[in-house]
């Protein structure tokens, strides 16, 4: 569905992204790893249109996307939540879900829809969400009002709302603890469920191994694995990019030497 | 169009270069507030036009080149009362209301002078109005060439001050990252308000420079020199001192230019699309401001 | 009664200012410019009535129709920037359309000599309201009902996806884009829904005032439409009439007192406002995020 092909952004001299490929499957949870300052941040907003790509290319869809502005890539399919929680505070959470839905429709149906009230369908759908959100008996409070937990809830259900087949989840495990990682749990694989294909990037690794389908981890801008979840925990080189490599430098004192006080 | 047309056209584009020292210190007074605060001073120019008012009170007392400096001081001193009254007690995250509040102070301080003064345009001393100098066919003018070298000192000696001292340190620590250098110990409120004070400093000095350059102080001054600085800082690049200096130059330039070619009732339009075309092409300006996003 | 009626016109023409300031505001644009969409509308339905001898509706409405497509044309390459950058672009903007104005001579010759503006000497001889008879009884109900009919439009559309749209490119950029929102459409229509309210005022203020000239809009017209939604919060349509009401009330019952130093007074009261209530005078919740960084 997505193919990020020799895609690279260089900032001045470092190499955020260097000569990624990579390929998101319909239909399937694929999660994106690395240590911190590894590019799953840049590979993200180069996906969403943030960012321009130095070089190299995006296809969704079997169409090349780099030259499309964010807002028409999110019209064609792609949608994300962000690490940083972007709700739209002073809006209430309905307004949140019905800005956030994009309008597919031409002609005088789809202008009515865009643009003046919303029509019948489009409330329905938002409704749901809602519900599948857990928070429809919160729709007319205002969005920066909401707990934490609710918050990161209506983060996503905001991004499944502009009806895109391909969520980009940003850290959305972030700050919270075990009961609502669970609920995260089942709700990106209910999203699955629905027919969407899921691209989660994400440190905790617990809910990686979890719920991924397949893996890919980034180091320095470029991947250096990719697989199952089992296959990636064995990978040596991605043990190397997380804790350090293998060999003990003489130099230093070893963990089992006295403290000096 | 003969050699005589673009004779003086060249020594008309001189003049505006020299001028133009005036915009480059009011961008820069722009820009070092926006750097360390992010936030526009819109007084600022009309604050810097009272600065050189009130070093007139001492014309009769001192002799000409006291009453620069007193213009400087007295600028840094509006600089310190701007700060208190339209920075420090308003919220850091509202924007606009500080954009409200000096441009407020900006009518305000205009009324006053138009008030006090009863409209009436009050002489400036200037000094070498005289002295000519001739290089090959071109003047250049004495008292424009004071102005310039006054205003080459003052950005020398900013530049000075940011590069070597403690102060200047401090700005540009609480400018990239004001909670950082707050828990290094340095106290933000101090260096804004040094900022302000500094940045009032080079405009006391730019709205003497601007009396000495047209020989009188007249409240509509104020508003031109506002709008003219803003673009200068625009073009030159938010944040970016250098920019601002080079924005300035060319402002002054084009500012004669456009005169001599089009009269002075149309001169000021056509600066005006200059900072759309900049807009248009290139928003960062000539020198992208170091450091932050956004 | 006759002074309350007076009271009433201005009170009117300056709160569709201040709606149309309100529409631009909404999308976290801050718009210096509304002053020079105001002075399109006035002269354009100005000269169409005088000069034309057009009947009063259609001229207003061309007048609007005209500063709105100003404002849609400005718009494009003026809203690609942001924040301070977009608060010079619009300040030039007016600028060059008040100097455009101080240039601008057109006389054609009627029934009653020769009208038309006339560049720095303004434009005078609107005299619509007097050869038609009219009251001032009569011209305070065609503007209240003018603006009445733009509270509900503005109403209707806030309350409709549109106005969501709006707050929601105001309240975050990047999210907004991120939902598939399109920021330049969005942008824009506020701009050029911004420009349409402030001909209309412009048009009436003309045909009130019958003689114009650019110093009717300056800095000072600017400041008076963005100030009021500011003062009045931005959340609430009812926020800014209020305002209107409270500026031009304190204004007037200070003249009593202070005579003659009306901007004076204006200004401090905004410094004022913005040190007591930066937020607002309706607003509930403080501290609106407007061109806040996340």
């Amino acid at each position: 569905m997505l193919e990020l092909r020799h895609l690279s952004r260089h900032f001045g001299g470092v190499k955020a992204v260097d000569e990624l490929e990579l390929e998101v499957r319909q239909g399937e949870i694929l999660g994106l790893i690395g240590p911190n300052g590894s590019g799953k941040s840049t590979t993200v907003n180069l996906i969403t249109g943030v960012y321009k790509p130095t070089a190299g290319s995006l296809h969704f869809k079997g169409q090349e996307i780099s030259g499309l502005a964010a807002h028409q890539r999110t019209e064609l399919g792609i949608a994300r939540t962000f690490q940083n929680i972007r709700l739209f505070g002073h809006l209430t959470v309905w307004q949140n879900l019905w800005a956030a839905r994009v309008v597919r429709q031409g002609g005088w149906a789809g202008f009515r829809e865009r643009w003046l009230s919303g029509a019948r369908a489009a409330r329905e759908q938002a409704e749901e969400l809602l519900v599948f959100g857990d928070l429809a008996h919160k729709r007319d409070l205002l969005a920066g009002n909401l707990a934490f937990g609710e918050q990161r809830r209506l983060e996503l259900i905001r991004a499944a709302a502009s009806g895109a087949e391909l969520l980009l989840l940003d850290e959305p495990a972030a700050g919270m603890n075990a009961e609502e990682i669970h609920d995260l749990d089942q709700r990106i694989r209910l999203l699955r469920q629905q027919g969407r294909t899921i691209l989660l990037i994400e440190h905790h690794m617990e809910l990686v191994m979890e719920v991924c389908d397949r893996i890919a981890v980034l180091n320095f801008g470029r991947k250096i694995a990719e697989g199952t979840p089992a296959q990636v925990q064995q990978n040596a080189q991605v043990r190397a990019a997380y804790l350090g490599t293998d060999e003990i430098d003489q130099s230093k004192p070893s963990p089992e030497a006295p403290h000096h006080a | 169009m003969d050699s005589l047309y673009f004779l003086d056209l060249s020594q008309s584009v001189i003049d505006g270069v020299l001028f133009g020292a005036i915009y480059a210190l009011i961008g820069i007074g722009f820009t070092l507030i926006f750097g360390v605060m992010h936030k526009i001073n819109l007084a600022y120019a009309a604050a810097s036009i009272g600065a050189a008012y009130l070093s007139l009170l001492v014309v009769n007392v001192f002799p000409a080149p006291a009453v620069y400096l007193v213009a400087a001081l007295a600028g840094g001193a509006l600089g310190w009362l701007i700060y208190l009254v339209c920075f420090r007690f308003l919220p850091l995250d509202n924007p606009m209301a500080t954009l409200m509040s000096t441009l407020g102070m900006l009518l305000a301080i205009e009324e006053l002078i138009s008030h006090i003064t009863r409209g009436m345009p009050q002489n400036f001393p200037a000094l070498f109005a005289s002295t000519n100098i001739e290089v090959g066919p071109y003047f250049l003018r004495g008292d424009l060439m004071f102005v310039f070298a006054l205003g080459c000192v003052a950005m020398v000696g900013l530049l000075q001050l940011l590069k070597r001292s403690r102060l200047g340190l401090a700005t540009r620590a609480v400018a990239e990252q004001a909670v950082a250098a707050q828990l290094c110990g340095m106290s933000v409120n101090n260096t804004n308000a040094s900022t302000f004070v500094i940045a009032g400093f080079l405009g006391g000095t730019a709205g003497a420079m601007a009396g000495a350059a047209i020989g009188v102080l007249s409240p509509l001054m104020a508003l031109p020199l506002t709008v003219k600085g803003l673009v200068v800082t625009v073009i030159g690049g938010l944040g970016s001192i250098p920019g601002a200096i080079v924005a300035g130059l060319l402002v002054g330039a084009c500012e004669n230019f456009f005169q001599f070619v089009r009269g002075v009732g149309e001169r000021d339009i056509y600066v005006m699309l200059m900072l759309f075309v900049f807009l248009v092409f290139r928003p960062g300006g000539l020198f992208a401001a170091p450091g932050g996003r956004d | 009664m006759d002074f309350y009626l007076g009271l009433a016109q201005v009170i009117g023409i300056h709160t569709l200012l201040g709606l149309s300031a309100w529409c631009v505001l909404h999308t976290g644009q801050v718009s210096i410019a509304q002053g020079g969409f105001f002075a399109i509308g006035a002269y354009v339905a100005g000269m169409l009535t005088s000069m034309a001898g057009w009947p009063l509706a259609p001229a207003l409405a061309v007048g609007a129709l005209a500063a709105g497509a100003v404002a849609v044309a400005v718009g494009f390459p003026a809203l690609r920037v942001k924040g301070l950058m977009l608060v010079v672009a619009t300040t030039a903007f007016a600028e060059i359309v008040r100097l455009f104005f101080f240039n601008f001579k057109w006389r054609v010759q009627t029934a009653e000599g020769l009208i038309g503006p006339d560049a720095s000497l303004g434009f005078g001889g609107i005299r619509y309201f007097p050869s038609h008879a009219w009251s001032t009884l009569d011209v305070n109900l065609l503007i209240w009902a003018l603006v009445g009919a733009t509270l509900v439009v503005l109403a209707w559309l806030d309350r409709s996806r549109v106005g969501t749209l709006w707050r929601a490119v105001g309240e975050d950029e990047l999210a907004a884009q991120s939902a598939g929102i399109n920021l330049t459409a969005a942008k824009v229509s506020a701009f050029g829904i911004g420009g349409c309210i402030a001909g209309l005022a412009g048009g009436v203020f003309a045909h009130y005032a019958t003689h114009i000239e650019h110093n009717n809009f300056g800095i000072l017209l600017a400041t008076f439409a963005i100030a009021y939604p500011i003062i009045g919060g931005l959340s609430s349509l009812a926020g800014t009439l209020l305002a209107v009401i409270f500026v031009q009330g304190v204004l007037l019952e200070g003249l009593r007192f202070i005579g003659e130093w009306r901007s004076l007074l204006f200004g401090a009261l905004i410094v004022a406002v913005m040190l007591v209530r930066p937020s607002g005078l309706l607003q509930r919740s403080l501290g609106l995020g407007l061109g806040r960084r996340a």
